[in-house]
């Protein structure tokens, strides 16, 4: 792949990577300070990338092992580094659709980052089983049980309130009009 | 380490397509989920990332 040809498809992961990011951390400035490394390593490794493979995969996989990695040196600033204390905050419930999708990235950093990167792999980025696996290097069984784990505490977490908001299929495909639509609905 | 399965074009890897994800977790989770990440992707990317890739653009092109 010529530089260039990588450097554009780059360009065009950096929302999905701005994504992940914010995902694993909860953090927009952090997130992004994810992506920047990320960026900056995948330029500086760009040979070891195969081109044919999933880019975007391989990318993932370092922006979590920057996030990985930032989480193991925190560990000696900070005596949270897992947002246990902070994910102490009571989830309010509120039927307002952007209330909502804060209570749901803040029920997300309650979980265990596992069982939280498994989900948002399958679940949010549209990879695979098998690509998830590939990221977190571990058995496509793995990434299912976390998931199922994931799933289970989120909607301990959510509540019956999500449940009665959404309906039964409401969520199915939201988009920004099925949730505006429904914003202000109780 | 397991082989990527599949390509992805940059074109398709900014759409998240819906997979069997669905028969795991329910569609109102699955669906806040992919909405609250399509929220993110639907922002302008910040100019310093902009700035970041020039750099290395011209990086490359000067050496």
């Amino acid at each position: 792949m010529s530089e260039d040809r990588f450097l554009d498809q780059v360009t065009a992961l950096l929302p999905a990577l701005r994504a992940f990011g914010r995902s694993l951390c909860g953090d927009p400035a952090r997130a992004d300070d994810l992506v920047q490394d990320t960026v900056l390593k995948a330029w500086t490794n760009r040979e070891q990338f195969q081109s044919g493979s999933n880019l975007k995969a391989w990318l993932f996989t370092i922006l979590r092992n920057c996030y990985y990695s930032e989480l193991r040196h925190r560990k000696f600033e900070v005596e949270d580094p897992d947002g246990v204390c902070a994910s102490q905050v009571a989830v309010s419930p509120d039927h307002d659709a952007k209330l909502h999708l804060r209570d749901l990235n803040r029920a997300l950093q309650e979980l265990p980052v596992d069982q939280r990167e498994a989900l948002i792999l399958v679940c949010a980025t549209g990879l695979s089983y098998e690509e998830a696996a590939d990221v977190c290097q571990v058995a496509v069984g793995t990434i299912k049980s976390r998931i199922a784990r994931a799933r289970d505490r989120l909607i301990d977490l959510l509540g019956e309130d999500a449940a009665r908001v959404a309906g039964p299929a409401a969520f199915g495909d939201a988009d920004s009009k099925e949730l505006s639509q429904r914003s202000g609905t109780s | 380490m397991i082989a990527m399965s599949e390509k992805t074009k940059p074109e398709q890897a900014l759409i998240a397509p819906v997979s069997d994800q669905v028969e795991q977790v329910p569609d109102w989770l699955g669906g806040r989920l992919r909405r609250m990440f399509s929220d993110v992707m639907d922002e302008p990317v910040p100019d310093e990332f902009k700035a970041l890739l020039k750099q290395l653009e011209d990086k490359e092109r000067g050496s």
